[in-house]
């Protein structure tokens, strides 16, 4: 245990100096499995089987074929992104909640859980929505802190609502089903909507003037707007319809694997797209550029965790960790929410993919050794990473969007975020003491979505 | 420098060609195959091992951009104090060289499992093709990306300016 801790030290370290996390997880992960393997870092048998644990885990997971959903999902988003949907999202969020005071920002929620159905990322999520949102608020007089606290919140559900990058990494590094991953987000997902719409009505009923009424939109126009979004809707029914097997009857007889599902999201989001004269060649081939660059960032980062994974494995950190807990008699819950504070504390300073990395080796064999569900588990890392997202110093949204603003301070968007990360805080606390509405979906789905 | 510059957006552009092409074949691939699987019960048997393929190329041919181009992700927390300090050039410089240099014995390990592969003569299972030309591929990749790191954090060190221009 003692040499994991001082790995992970160092580890700490070498990021904080810049250095790219699979080299610092890589590097740290070799010279502690040679070190666990031959007594020494540089015992030479040690050594040999470091790196010929290092070359499988290069090679193996360059080849897997479950690890095709990244780029898939990831070039679906894009897609879609370049079709225009974003902006129609907002704009039928915006005609039927426009009119209420704090309407605007309660689209703008509304929206960014439509965009998450689409795309996994909630960095892509806030930006995006930063674009079509921010010109609107600002068009109504919205307060500077509810328009961007609205974006940089809502942004935060792209990673929880299907399909979600950060939950294929989690299943990937705990081996856990992502199809259960993806059905235990859409519950807690559209809590966070919910609690999101709260916090905007507490925010306008505290300070009338941030959040004005706009203009009522007639039915009419309405179901204009709504017809607009039938290809996204379509799109998501389609993906999480067919991992989740709603399609498995004759003829059509459509069950997708990850993989399959978002194999299908891409295709679909690509014909949209196309047929909305949204891409042309050029546009093509950035989206399938930006998705071949994303993609290979994050199975370096997943080959990094993967070697730094097995050097904690053998050093024994797991099970000292579950002595430590045994000998102290703590209860399951408690240290459940000890891991809990360590991640707000964590999410302070780290961004939520580092924080994922870094943590679920360690913590993911004590919660399952405890009796916790690694399925409930993911979820609640998730969300916990996406109280991360807004708050200080780091929240990475919040400079996201203060990058696509400019002329609003940080120190604005994160008072304003203030109500929404209670409610993101509040959220949590139930997911945690009612595992129900996490598990529910996935154990409905029963094989399935493997 | 002008043909200097050529080439290297040359050697920068083929890699991420080959990737925007394995990726869109990837997609197709993965479609068509739930297609004919669902509808004609003819699903395409080679589809997993293609997958497979498809996913090492993208992935490693774009492994040398990223490795120079800060695509790696990376914790930023500590940026501001490194300016004032007016210490990034020698900080990215040398985490640049140390990367690159890590990667020899990886590099030299994927190498060996390459040719291993090819001594044993393996193939995959549908179309019978050689399994170490992905290895191959693999081991490029990799290697590609620790000479790109070195070259790029000796140059930020000695000669920013020229890589800056290169990099234009």
């Amino acid at each position: 245990m003692t040499a994991a801790l001082i790995g992970f030290g160092i580890v700490l370290v070498l990021v904080l100096l810049r250095m790219p996390i699979v080299f610092a997880m890589g590097f740290v992960g070799t010279l502690g499995f040679a070190y666990e393997r031959g007594g020494s870092m540089f015992d030479e048998r040690g050594l040999r089987a470091s790196l010929s644990m290092v070359g499988r885990q290069i090679t193996d997971t360059a080849q897997d074929y479950g690890l095709s959903v990244i780029p898939l999902f990831i070039l679906m988003g894009l897609f879609v992104n370049k079709g225009g949907m974003a902006r129609e999202l907002y704009a039928v969020s915006n005609a039927f909640l426009g009119h209420m005071r704090g309407g605007l920002a309660m689209a703008t929620v509304m929206a960014c859980g439509g965009f998450s159905a689409i795309c996994g990322s909630s960095l892509a999520t806030a930006a995006t929505m930063s674009k079509v949102a921010m010109p609107e608020m600002r068009r109504f007089n919205y307060s500077d802190g509810l328009a961007t606290a609205s974006i940089a919140a809502g942004g935060t559900l792209g990673i929880l609502i299907p399909p979600s990058v950060i939950l294929v990494i989690y299943g990937i590094l705990t081996e856990t089903s992502i199809g259960k991953l993806f059905m235990a987000g859409i519950i807690p997902g559209l809590m966070g909507i919910v609690f999101y719409l709260g916090a905007v009505r507490y925010t306008v009923w505290r300070q009338p003037d941030a959040g004005p009424a706009g203009v009522r939109t007639a039915w009419p126009e309405r179901l204009v707007a709504l017809k607009s979004v039938w290809a996204v809707l379509l799109l998501f029914f389609l993906v999480i319809g067919g991992l989740y097997g709603i399609f498995d009857f004759a003829p059509l007889n459509l069950t997708f694997s990850p993989t399959e599902a978002a194999g299908m999201g891409a295709m679909g989001a690509f014909i949209i797209a196309l047929a909305r004269g949204g891409l042309n060649f050029k546009g093509m081939f950035e989206v399938l550029a930006e998705t071949a660059v994303t993609s290979a960032s994050l199975f370096a980062v997943l080959i990094g965790a993967q070697i730094f994974s097995n050097f904690v494995n053998v050093a024994g950190m797991p099970e000292a960790l579950i002595s430590l807990v045994t000998a102290y008699d703590v209860s399951p819950m408690m240290v459940m929410l000890m891991i809990l504070l360590v991640y707000v504390v964590l999410g302070c300073v780290f961004e939520s993919m580092s924080m994922l990395l870094l943590t679920v080796p360690i913590f993911f064999p004590l919660v399952t050794s405890l009796g916790f569900d690694p399925i409930w588990f993911g979820i609640v890392v998730v969300v916990v990473v996406e109280i991360s997202l807004i708050t200080p110093p780091v929240g990475l949204n919040v400079f996201i969007l203060k990058g696509v603003v400019g002329d609003v301070s940080t120190g604005t968007i994160f008072k304003g975020v203030t109500p929404f990360w209670i409610a993101d805080i509040l959220r949590l606390v139930l997911i945690v003491l009612l595992p129900a509405i996490v598990l529910f979906l996935p154990n409905q789905m029963g094989g399935l979505g493997h | 420098m002008p043909t200097l510059k050529k080439v290297y957006r040359v050697l920068v552009a083929v890699p991420v060609w080959l990737a925007c092409a394995a990726l869109f074949l990837l997609m197709l691939l993965t479609f068509s195959d739930v297609i004919l699987r669902s509808s004609f019960d003819a699903p395409i048997e080679a589809a997993t091992e293609l997958t497979r393929i498809l996913v090492a190329v993208m992935v490693f041919a774009v492994m040398p951009h990223i490795s120079v181009k800060g695509g790696h992700i990376a914790v930023d927390l500590t940026d501001g104090f490194f300016e004032t300090l007016g210490l990034t050039r020698l900080r990215d410089g040398l985490i640049l060289i140390l990367s690159g240099g890590m990667l020899f014995w990886p590099v030299a390990q994927v190498w060996t499992l390459a040719e291993r592969t090819r001594g044993y003569g393996d193939v995959t299972e549908y179309l019978g093709m050689p399994q170490y030309l992905t290895m191959w591929f693999i081991a490029s990749g990799v290697t590609l990306a620790a000479i790109a790191m070195l070259i790029s954090g000796l140059l930020t060190l000695i000669a920013p300016n020229f890589l800056k221009e290169l990099q234009v």
